[in-house]
C-alpha cells in the first residue's frame, strides 16, 4: 500500500512545477520581491556599462584610436544581453607591398587621384591610409531548455569603403553536473568592399602620371568595377571542462570558410630586373576562397592570490599559412582591490604559397601573387602590463599597456643586385595603450 | 538577541541566531553606521516572523490555529498570503508538499536512539492529514479538529526572502548575501566582485561545494544532520504526506538556485521527496541544482 502510494505520487508530479512555485513565491513576496526579475529596461539593478580607450600607434606608420561602449544585461548567469559599439579612426601610412629602391620611387596614391614619392632606400608606404569605422553587435544569451544555453547575435561594421553584416547562433550543452561545457556554434557575414578609385584589375601595371594626356583613360583601364563582394561562414566547436575548483580547460576547434573578393586593392607587388631594380608596380591578386582550420587550448589555475592564464593556437589553411600562437597571462591580486596582469604573447607564422616580397621579370607571373608582408613569415611578440583598480565610487578601472614587436623572417636570404643593400621586409613596432572602465 | 558584526575586505559580516539557525548577512559596505541598520531591520523581522509562526510558542497565531478544535481563527493579509502559497504549493506537487504533515512528528523522532514508528501508529496519524480538507479564506482559516499547520518547512526561507526585499527597499543599491542555516539570497549583485563565492555545505565531512552567485536564491535540503538510521537505511526528517513515512531512498543533499530562497527551498524539499527520483525530478525543472548521493 506504501508502495504504490509513492509510486502514484511520483507518477502524477514528475512535471515541471518550479515556474508555479515562483508564481506561488512571487504572489506571497509581492510585488517588491518581483521587481527584482526588473522591467528589461531597469537600468538601475542588471546593467553594466562598460567604456573603453584604446590608443594604438605603430612607429613611423599607422595610428589609431578606438572607443568602445558596451552596455550588458545579465539578469542570470546564463541570461544575458549585451550591445557593444565601437568606433574606431585609422590614420597615417601602411606598407604597400612594393620593395625599396636607391632611386626615389614614385606611385599612384589607389583613388587614382594623386601621387606620392618614397624617399632612396625607404620601404613605401601608403600614406592615403585613413578611415573611420563603426561596428555594432547585439548578442543574447538565455537559457533554451534544460541544461542548454542559446546564444545568437548580430554584427555591423561600416567604414567609408566597407561595409559588414554578420549573423551568428550557437548552444552550449551543459552534462557531467555542470562540470562540461559542448558548445557549437555558426556564424556567416557578408561583407562588401567599394574601395575609392575602384577595383583593380588583378596583375595590371600600376600606371604613373608623367604628363601623359590620356592619363585618366589608362588609370581607368587598369580598374575592373566599383565594388566586390565577400562571405565568410565559421563554425566553432567548444568543450569547456571544470578539472576541479581551482584549474578549468577550454578546448576549441574552428573551421572558418571565406569566398569571394579576398584581394587586397590597395596593396601592390614590385617586378624587378635582374639587379634588383623596380621595372614595374602590378596590383596583387589573391585566390578567391581561403579554408581554416584551427585548434585554441586554454588552461585557468586559479592560485591563493592569483591567477595564471596559459593558451595555444595552432592555425593552418589552404594558403599555406601555418600558425602558432602562445599567451601567458597571470592576474595577481593586490592588497585593497588592485591588481596587475603580466602579459606575454607570441606569435609565428609561414607564408602564404602565393607570398614573395618581389617577383623578377625573368620569372612567369604566376596564377595569385601577393608581397603583402601580413602574408609573409614572420615572427611577433607582446609585452605588458595591466593595472587595475576598484575607483572611490566603486567602479572598476583598467589600464593596459603593451608593446608590440613583429620581425619578418627571411627565406630567401640572397637578393638580386641593389636589393641586397636595402632592407626588404618592413619590420613593425607598435604600442597598445588600453583604459577601461566600467560602471 | 545578540548581534556581531566583523569587518570583512568587502565590508562587514552580520551574526546572530534565530529560527534554531545561525543567521548571516554579508554586507557589501564599508560603512558600519549602514551595516548596524542592516542587521537591526533583518533581526528586527526575522524575530517578527519567528515570534507570529513559529510552532514552538503558546502566545501566537500558530498556536491558536493549531488549537481551535474545528473552529474558524481569523487571519491577517500576511498569513492569508501564506496559506495561498502553501495551497499553491499544495497543488502543484500534487500534495506531495502538505503544511499539515507536521502532525506525524509525534510518532517520528530523529534524535539518537529512536526508533522507527509501527505502520499502526502511523496509520492513526494520517486521517488528521491533508490540506485539501483545511477551509480558509482572506480573513479565516478552518481546520478540521485534531489537524496543525506547521509553517516550519517554508518559514525561514520566508524570512529571507522577506528581509532581502526590506532591504532592498531600504537600501536599493547595497548588496547583501543573507545566509539563514543554508538559504540564502541576494539583494542585488556583489559590485566589487562578479559574484558571491558560496560554500554550500553538502553535509558530508570534508566536501563543500563552490557556487558563484550573483542574484538570487540558494537553498539545501537534506538528510545529514537529521535523520533515522534503521538496519542500514537512512530515514531522512522529511516526511511523506501521503504515506505518513520518512523518506528513505533520498539524496543527501539537494541544492537549488533559483530567482528566491522560497523556490529554492521548496523545489529542494520536493526533490528529496521524490527519492531515488529527484534528479529526473529537477531536470524537469529548469533550474541549477546539485545533488549529493
Amino acid at each position: 500500500m506504501q508502495l504504490n502510494n509513492q509510486q502514484a505520487s511520483k507518477r502524477r508530479t514528475m512535471r515541471p512545477i518550479a515556474g508555479a512555485i515562483t508564481a506561488a513565491s512571487c504572489a506571497l513576496l509581492g510585488p517588491a520581491a518581483t521587481a527584482a526579475d526588473g522591467d528589461f529596461w531597469d537600468f538601475s539593478e542588471k546593467w553594466r556599462f562598460d567604456s573603453g580607450f584604446l590608443y594604438y600607434g605603430e612607429t613611423d606608420r599607422v595610428s589609431a584610436v578606438e572607443g568602445v561602449f558596451s552596455a550588458t544585461r545579465e539578469a542570470d548567469v546564463n541570461d544575458i544581453f549585451n550591445f557593444k559599439v565601437v568606433l574606431d579612426s585609422l590614420t597615417g601610412a601602411s606598407p604597400s607591398g612594393a620593395v625599396a629602391q636607391p632611386g626615389v620611387q614614385t606611385f599612384t596614391r589607389p583613388s587614382g587621384r594623386g601621387q606620392y614619392d618614397v624617399m632612396a632606400g625607404d620601404i613605401p608606404l601608403d600614406d592615403t591610409f585613413r578611415d573611420t569605422r563603426l561596428q555594432m553587435n547585439a548578442q543574447w544569451t538565455k537559457p533554451a531548455w534544460q541544461d542548454v544555453t542559446s546564444s545568437y547575435g548580430v554584427h555591423f561594421s561600416k567604414e567609408y569603403d566597407y561595409l559588414s553584416l554578420g549573423l551568428n547562433g550557437s548552444l552550449a550543452f551543459d552534462f557531467n553536473q555542470k562540470n562540461s561545457t559542448f558548445s557549437a556554434g555558426l556564424s556567416y557575414a557578408s561583407d562588401t568592399y567599394e574601395p575609392e578609385g575602384g577595383i583593380p584589375l588583378a596583375f595590371a601595371e600600376m600606371v604613373i602620371d608623367q604628363g601623359q594626356p590620356d592619363f585618366q583613360t589608362e588609370f581607368d583601364a587598369t580598374r575592373i568595377d566599383s565594388s566586390d563582394t565577400r562571405t565568410t561562414t565559421d563554425l566553432l566547436l567548444g568543450w569547456t571542462q571544470i578539472i576541479n575548483r581551482t584549474t578549468i580547460m577550454q578546448l576549441n576547434y574552428s573551421y572558418s570558410n571565406v569566398d569571394g573578393y579576398l584581394t587586397d586593392p590597395f596593396k601592390i607587388f614590385s617586378v624587378v630586373d635582374g639587379n634588383g631594380v623596380s621595372l614595374e608596380q602590378r596590383y596583387e591578386k589573391r585566390p578567391d576562397s581561403r579554408t581554416k582550420h584551427s585548434v585554441f587550448a586554454q588552461v585557468k589555475h586559479h592560485f591563493d592570490e592569483s591567477v595564471a592564464d596559459v593558451s595555444l593556437r595552432l592555425m593552418t589553411d589552404d594558403w599555406e599559412i601555418d600558425s602558432t600562437t602562445v599567451e601567458y597571462k597571470h592576474y595577481f591580486w593586490l592588497s585593497d582591490n588592485h591588481y596587475i596582469e603580466p602579459q606575454f604573447r607570441f606569435y609565428q607564422q609561414s607564408a602564404a604559397e602565393f607570398y614573395k616580397p618581389y617577383w623578377q621579370s625573368s620569372e612567369p607571373l604566376p596564377e595569385y601573387a601577393s608581397a603583402d608582408i601580413r602574408l609573409g613569415a614572420f615572427s611577433a611578440y607582446t609585452i605588458g602590463l595591466k593595472y587595475g583598480w576598484k575607483t572611490a565610487g566603486g567602479n572598476d578601472m583598467a589600464v593596459r599597456l603593451s608593446y608590440y614587436q613583429q620581425v619578418a623572417d627571411d627565406e630567401i636570404g640572397v637578393h638580386p643586385g641593389v636589393l641586397n643593400d636595402l632592407e626588404i621586409y618592413p619590420d613593425l613596432d607598435a604600442v597598445f595603450l588600453q583604459v577601461t572602465y566600467s560602471f | 538577541m545578540t548581534i556581531r558584526l566583523t569587518e570583512t575586505d568587502f565590508g562587514y559580516t552580520g551574526r546572530f541566531d534565530a529560527m534554531a539557525s545561525p543567521c548571516e548577512c554579508l554586507i557589501e559596505s564599508k560603512d558600519i553606521a549602514t551595516a548596524r541598520a542592516v542587521m537591526q531591520l533583518v533581526s528586527q523581522e526575522t524575530a517578527r516572523i519567528e515570534q507570529k509562526y513559529s510552532r514552538y510558542r503558546q502566545d501566537n497565531l500558530c498556536f491558536q490555529i493549531n488549537h481551535s478544535n474545528g473552529a474558524s481563527v481569523p487571519i491577517d493579509s500576511e498569513t492569508y498570503q501564506l496559506l495561498l502559497f502553501a495551497d499553491s504549493c499544495f497543488k502543484s506537487s500534487d500534495g506531495l508538499f502538505d503544511i499539515t504533515s507536521g502532525v506525524l512528528r509525534k510518532v517520528w523522532h530523529f534524535q539518537p536512539g529512536a526508533t522507527l514508528p509501527t505502520q499502526a501508529q502511523i496509520a492513526t496519524l494520517l486521517p488528521y492529514i491533508g490540506w485539501s480538507k483545511v477551509t480558509f479564506s482572506e480573513h479565516h482559516v478552518c481546520l478540521p479538529p485534531g489537524f496543525e499547520i506547521d509553517f516550519g518547512g517554508i518559514g525561514k526561507e520566508y524570512a529571507v526572502d522577506r528581509c532581502a526585499q526590506i532591504l532592498s527597499h531600504h537600501f536599493p543599491a547595497l548588496a547583501v548575501l543573507l545566509n539563514f542555516g543554508g538559504d540564502l539570497r541576494t539583494t542585488i549583485a556583489p559590485q566589487t566582485r562578479v559574484a558571491w563565492h558560496i560554500g554550500v555545505d553538502c553535509k558530508v565531512p570534508d566536501l563543500t561545494r563552490m557556487v558563484e552567485l550573483r542574484s538570487g536564491g540558494v537553498c539545501t535540503s537534506g538528510s545529514t544532520e537529521r535523520y533515522l538510521m534503521v538496519d542500514g537505511k537512512r530515514y531522512s526528517h522529511i516526511l511523506n504526506p501521503q504515506t505518513g513515512y520518512a523518506v528513505s531512498d533520498a539524496p543527501l543533499t539537494v541544492t537549488v538556485l533559483s530567482d528566491q530562497c522560497l523556490s529554492s527551498g521548496l523545489l529542494a524539499t520536493l526533490a528529496m521527496l521524490h527519492g531515488q527520483d529527484a534528479e529526473a525530478f529537477l531536470q524537469q525543472q529548469a533550474v541549477k541544482y546539485f545533488i549529493q548521493w
